[in-house]
């Protein structure tokens, strides 16, 4: 009885479908790939993707395939769970985080899978729940090992007004791995085509033109009509809705019961369910059943029935009597709590709420939201609590707890609105909360949403009402001086610190110590007093090492690694706090999410000190730890910087797409950082046109009190200004005006900064000023050796590199002090060669050689007339980076990944990656045969 | 299905929908193209409605992003954010325009102002009006709302948003006196300089009036946009409405705003 093999002719689609298997067999850079098919109701998307699927089955694909559902209350997660209970693993998670969950279910994915790559086929997914549409994402950008390929079918009636898809649907289709098909309707000549196929040839011409006109060339509609041309039955209704009516009522009455009672649940409706919601004796049932089936009404499955098509749920749902509704979806539930199959909440929840009796679905309700709590679902879990409260009156004593549980829920899935209205119903239940409490609850939602200053009142308002507590003083005072902190009142957050640090030594938690010493700690470091500051950190450190509480060891690791990387400028010590930090919680196996974190300052300050390669294999370190959301998109960025810097185009794109879908669901503040590692790949390809566009977006996109951020993005946008100009490009006049206003903006507010910000900004005005010169044609030396001062001071090689090369060829140029211009070309070749950054090398070079300076033995003077390796892309080789290519000399050589980490300055696992690469692109599975084909191409 | 809408322009129309801007600058690059095109839609050519709508359309929209380099706005990643979801909607109706009575994906509202593209005439002002009354009125609460739920913040009265917000008034204030005076011919000259400030405080009135119902509404979608069916009734009741007042403005009455 399977579903498949009745379904009628494909007609149209061929072409289609070839595309999207080569679509769907090509991965992207990161390994994955996506189709996602848009359309109207029955428009031939699921049969789209059946068709597709079985394709892919048979050509090595591990396929699953799961459907989402629409009773508006799914539980998280719930199509990928439930294809995975279908295909017999787990489906059913545990996890100690968000991050861990998403790991824990793609790994699952990849036990599916085994060796061959998957295919995950999801129907209806404008019906997904919010966890799912963050697992698609995280699977898509390649944050999990799953080789994985995503097919899925959208309505597209669904991504009209403001549904979230379309936002994400939107960003993906830049992407070059992921397509977005848009299913049109048949033409004329295909519907007739379609409808000589199931009827037969003695159709007449004008029988088949008015189908094409009554169904608008919809298959599903088209086929329907067919069928009864065939039958010879006259057909006179014109819409949906009476097509199918008229058709129903033509069923025995058995099977009509069968129809709407299926229509009524929650597919798929396992057959005992059915046997209990429609009162039959077995052999009845199952001839009903049978008879829906063969009217096409039905589909059956393994897992139970399903309609055929859920336009025809749609059509009854409208001719059923609310009676007769009702007692359907009562009998649904009770057939679902005598089930043996363990409790659905979700489900039950559903049908007692349809069933009208709102006192039995409160107690599904409430374990339907504990549920996707557990499964870090907040939207879901807030919107479980919300029904909740629809279904309890201001009479129920239950609602005080309801009314807490919905304020939190909702906070944490960032709804501040609906959170701070409903603890303002809270306040007036009369066993609310004592008012302490509810200020400090409103002040944590208030600032959450962004409004600091109503949140300050909030926590005065706590601090100062008679029923607070020794240890809620303590945790309001931290948390208040935390937000002074972020507003930057630096002098009021260090007396609120200093306060708040003396309550919690004598009354506090661990957590509202740390918090305040942390708070204390950077506001002393703003204020220039950064001993002080340092100091209470440290305590800090040692009180939470004391604790051993993995939470408030990496909060506290976390603060201090951030106010020496930061503000203070040690880098190098920073580094090593929060490596150490890193490894300690490693050691206690726990605060996976702060070790990533630890790790990404690591790798940041890394990087800034001039440490490549270093900083490489923490990132590799890191990303092993499988971060999701802000914390992969961070990573992400950080490795896309080493890979422009290495001159690594290919997976510099990768992080860049990878950064980019996970941006597609949200996180704006990581929108400029992305902007300027464009812009600055962009510029090591002399594509000026591409780089100015990114900055110049940036520039739209930037608050004016972002003073670091836009030092960051002017410079980036004056070079690649001036870099046109240097090749001979017209400059742009419009932006390079819009770039002045903003280092002008800059300038003037440099003066409010905090003192080490300050430092920050004024080293980025110095190389603004510098490459303005530049690209007006006067490239000014002594701007470029203020730049190249500044940067010295503030201890970071690359810019201050990156200026020494340009002062040098400022000098040049002017055929001035040629011997000092030598000496700092020498320099910054020394730093480029010792950081490994390799397009950055290949500008001093050229430099070096248009003015015959000599950098180093085994360096020609003159440009050579062999073509780079990187332009010749006629042999095998082409497809290799420069980064590759070396790694494969090396390979060819006999060296071994430690040795040749060695030689390139880069980690032995990087290496193992490059390798990888160059056995994909090579198709080759051995170093020997690697080195046989550099061999013969060298 | 394959019916031409746009005659000779169609390949080319066609081609330039296929673009999705995703930045303010590709905004208004992209309008700026489809103004050239719409000045070759046959029969009315650059006397078409629509060619009115995004004339007024692209004026405002460079105001937008002349705000924005020079930092205008409080918040300028989510104005940048809100100007492409607000453009989006439009180049969508375009892209689902394929005539009357076959474009069930083009909204009522859209529907209106599409319908009249190949005449008969009406006048510049009722014409650019009922653009701006679809995309205020129907389109822009929902733009509003995929920003926020971007952004992952809520549409808060007096917050940066908000403030932003309502700064795109003084753009339309600021643009649509200027563009009346271009549509003037003598004889209105006169009634012009009798009642123009009167005019253009109405004009101006009507727009700040229509945003900020189109905010109030935006908070109204956001409170129930998790649930599909009440989202569908909203948006099916905010095009009914909509499309009314466009059907209005393109009637011999609308003439009377001129």
């Amino acid at each position: 009885m399977a579903s498949e093999e009745e379904d009628g002719p494909l007609v149209g689609r061929a072409d289609l479908l070839t595309q999207i298997h080569s679509d769907l067999r090509n991965a992207g850079p990161g390994g994955t790939s996506a189709v996602f098919v848009t359309g109207e109701s029955g428009v031939g998307k699921s049969r789209l993707l059946r068709e597709t699927a079985r394709a892919m089955r048979d050509a090595g694909f591990s396929v699953l395939s799961g459907t989402c559902l629409d009773i508006g209350d799914a539980s998280p997660l719930h199509p990928v769970l439930q294809a995975l209970r279908q295909s017999g693993h787990s489906g059913r998670a545990v996890a100690a985080d968000a991050g861990d969950l998403l790991d824990r279910v793609s790994r699952d994915l990849h036990a599916v899978a085994g060796e061959q790559r998957l295919l995950l086929v999801l129907d209806d997914l404008q019906w997904a729940d919010r966890s799912t549409r963050q697992l698609l994402l995280y699977l898509l950008a390649g944050l999990s090992d799953v080789k994985i390929a995503v097919l899925a079918a959208v309505r597209a009636e669904a991504l009209q007004g403001a549904h979230p898809l379309r936002k994400v649907l939107a960003e993906l289709r830049r992407l070059r791995s992921v397509r977005v098909v848009d299913l049109a309707p048949l033409d004329r000549d295909q519907t007739v085509e379609l409808v000589t196929a199931v009827a037969g040839d003695t159709v007449e011409p004008e029988d088949a033109d008015r189908v094409y006109k009554r169904s608008g060339g919809n298959p599903f509609v088209a086929e329907e009509l067919a069928r009864d041309l065939r039958d010879g039955r006259v057909e006179l209704s014109d819409t949906l809705r009476e097509i199918f009516l008229s058709r129903v009522d033509e069923l025995p009455p058995n099977a009509h019961a069968v129809v709407h009672a299926i229509a009524a649940g929650v597919e798929p409706t396992e057959h005992a369910v059915l046997a209990r919601v429609v009162p039959l004796a077995e052999a009845e049932l199952i001839e009903a059943v049978r008879v829906a089936v063969a009217h096409r009404f039905v589909a059956s499955a393994e897992d139970g029935y399903r309609l055929r098509h859920r336009l025809v749920a749609e059509v009854l749902a409208a001719e059923v009597l609310p009676a007769e509704a009702a007692a359907l979806h009562r009998r649904f539930a009770e057939a679902l709590e005598e089930g043996d199959s363990g409790p659905d909440h979700a489900r039950l929840s559903h049908h007692w709420q349809q069933a009208g009796e709102p006192a039995r679905a409160l107690p599904s309700v409430v374990a339907a939201a504990r549920s996707a709590e557990a499964l870090y679902g907040f939207t879901e879990a807030h919107r479980y609590w919300s029904s909740a409260l629809e279904l309890t009156t201001d009479e129920a004593p239950e609602r005080t707890e309801l009314l807490a549980h919905a304020a939190e829920s909702a906070h944490q899935c960032g709804e501040h609105l609906r959170a701070l209205s409903r603890l303002d119903e809270l306040a007036l239940r009369a066993d609310a909360p004592g008012g302490c409490d509810l200020h400090l609850r409103r002040a944590r939602y208030l600032a959450a949403a962004g409004r600091t200053a109503t949140a300050e009142q909030e926590y005065e308002r706590a601090l100062s009402s008679p029923d607070c507590s020794l240890r809620q003083r303590a945790s309001a005072a931290a948390y208040l001086a935390e937000l002074l902190l972020h507003l930057g009142r630096y002098a009021d957050a260090n007396a609120r610190a200093q306060e708040a640090l003396e309550m919690a030594e004598v009354n506090g938690s661990t957590a509202d110590l740390v918090r305040a010493s942390a708070a204390l700690g950077f506001s002393a470091a703003f204020r220039e007093d950064p001993d002080a500051g340092l100091a209470v950190i440290r305590h800090a450190v040692e009180i939470a090492e004391r604790s051993g509480h993995p939470d408030e060891l990496g909060v506290a690791y976390l603060h201090l690694a951030e106010l020496l990387t930061g503000p203070l400028n040690s880098i190098e010590e920073g580094v090593l706090v929060a490596r150490r930090g890193a490894e300690r919680l490693a050691s206690l196996g726990a605060g996976r999410t702060y070790q990533t974190r630890l790790l990404a300052i690591a790798a940041k300050g890394l990087f800034r000190v001039g440490q490549w390669s270093e900083a490489d294999a923490v990132l590799d370190d890191a990303m092993r730890h499988r971060p999701s959301g802000a914390d992969a998109v961070e990573l992400l960025l950080s490795r896309c910087q080493l890979w422009v810097g290495f001159g690594d185009v290919d997976a510099a794109h990768r992080d860049l797409d990878a950064v980019a879908t996970l941006l597609a669901g949200g996180g704006a503040r990581h929108v400029l950082p992305m902007l300027t590692l464009r812009a600055g790949l962009a510029m090591w390809q002399a594509r000026h046109a591409e780089a100015r566009a990114a900055v110049q977006r940036g520039l739209t996109e930037t608050r004016s009190d972002d003073l670091v951020l836009i030092g960051v993005l002017a410079w980036h946008g004056l070079r690649a200004e001036a870099e046109a100009h240097a090749a001979g490009q017209p400059v742009d006049p419009g932006a390079l005006r819009r770039l002045k206003v903003s280092v002008e903006r800059m300038a003037a507010g440099v003066g409010n900064a905090a003192a080490p910000v300050r430092a920050t900004i004024d080293g980025y005005l110095d190389l603004c000023a510098a490459e303005l010169s530049r690209a007006e044609g006067r490239h000014e030396p002594d701007l470029w050796a203020r730049a190249v001062q500044a940067w010295d001071r503030r201890r970071q090689p690359y810019p201050a590199a990156y200026s020494r090369l340009r002062q040098a060829e400022a000098a040049l140029q002017r055929r001035s002090r040629r011997a000092a211009a030598t000496t700092a070309l020498r320099e910054a070749y020394a730093t480029a060669i010792a950081m490994g950054a390799q397009p950055f090398r290949n500008e001093i070079v050229s430099v070096a050689q248009r003015h015959r300076v000599a950098l180093a033995d085994d360096v020609p003077t003159v440009p050579m007339p062999a073509p780079s390796p990187a332009l010749d892309s006629s042999d095998e080789l082409g497809m290799l980076t420069l980064r590759e290519r070396e790694v494969l000399a090396a390979v060819a050589e006999g060296l071994t990944n430690r040795e040749i980490g060695e030689r390139l300055f880069i980690s032995e696992r990087t290496v193992g990656v490059h390798v990888g690469h160059i056995f994909d692109k090579l198709q080759v599975r051995t170093r020997v045969q690697a080195s046989r084909v550099y061999l013969t191409a060298a | 299905m394959t019916q031409s809408v746009w005659g000779p322009a169609q390949q080319e129309m066609a081609d330039l929908l296929g673009n999705h801007p995703d930045d303010v600058p590709g905004v208004v690059e992209q309008l700026r193209e489809l103004q050239a095109i719409l000045t070759r839609v046959p029969p009315l050519l650059g006397e078409n409605p629509l060619c009115d709508f995004n004339k007024l359309y692209l004026t405002i929209t460079e105001g937008v992003l002349e705000r924005l380099y020079a930092g205008k706005f409080k918040d300028p990643a989510f104005l940048s954010r809100l100007d492409v979801e607000f453009a989006a909607r439009y180049f969508d109706a375009l892209r689902a325009w394929a005539g009357a009575g076959s474009s069930p994906r083009c909204p009522q509202v859209w529907t209106a102002l599409f319908t009249r593209i190949p005449g008969p005439d009406c006048r510049p002002l009722p014409s650019a009006c009922a653009g701006v009354n679809a995309h205020i009125n129907f389109d822009l609460p929902f733009a509003l709302v995929t920003t926020f739920d971007h952004l992952g913040r809520d549409p808060i009265d007096d917050s940066d948003q908000h403030h932003d917000y309502l700064e795109i008034n003084e753009i339309f204030a600021e643009s649509i006196p200027g563009l009346r005076r271009g549509y003037l011919e003598k004889w209105q000259l006169l009634i012009d300089m009798m009642n123009g400030c009167l005019d253009d405080w109405w004009q101006g009135e009507a727009i700040e009036y229509t945003r900020n119902v189109a905010w109030r509404n935006a908070q109204k979608l956001w409170g129930v946009r998790h649930d599909m069916a009440a989202t569908d009734r909203e948006r099916t009741s905010l095009d009914n409405t909509a499309a009314g007042v466009n059907k209005l403005l393109l009637s011999p009455l609308g003439a009377f705003l001129q």
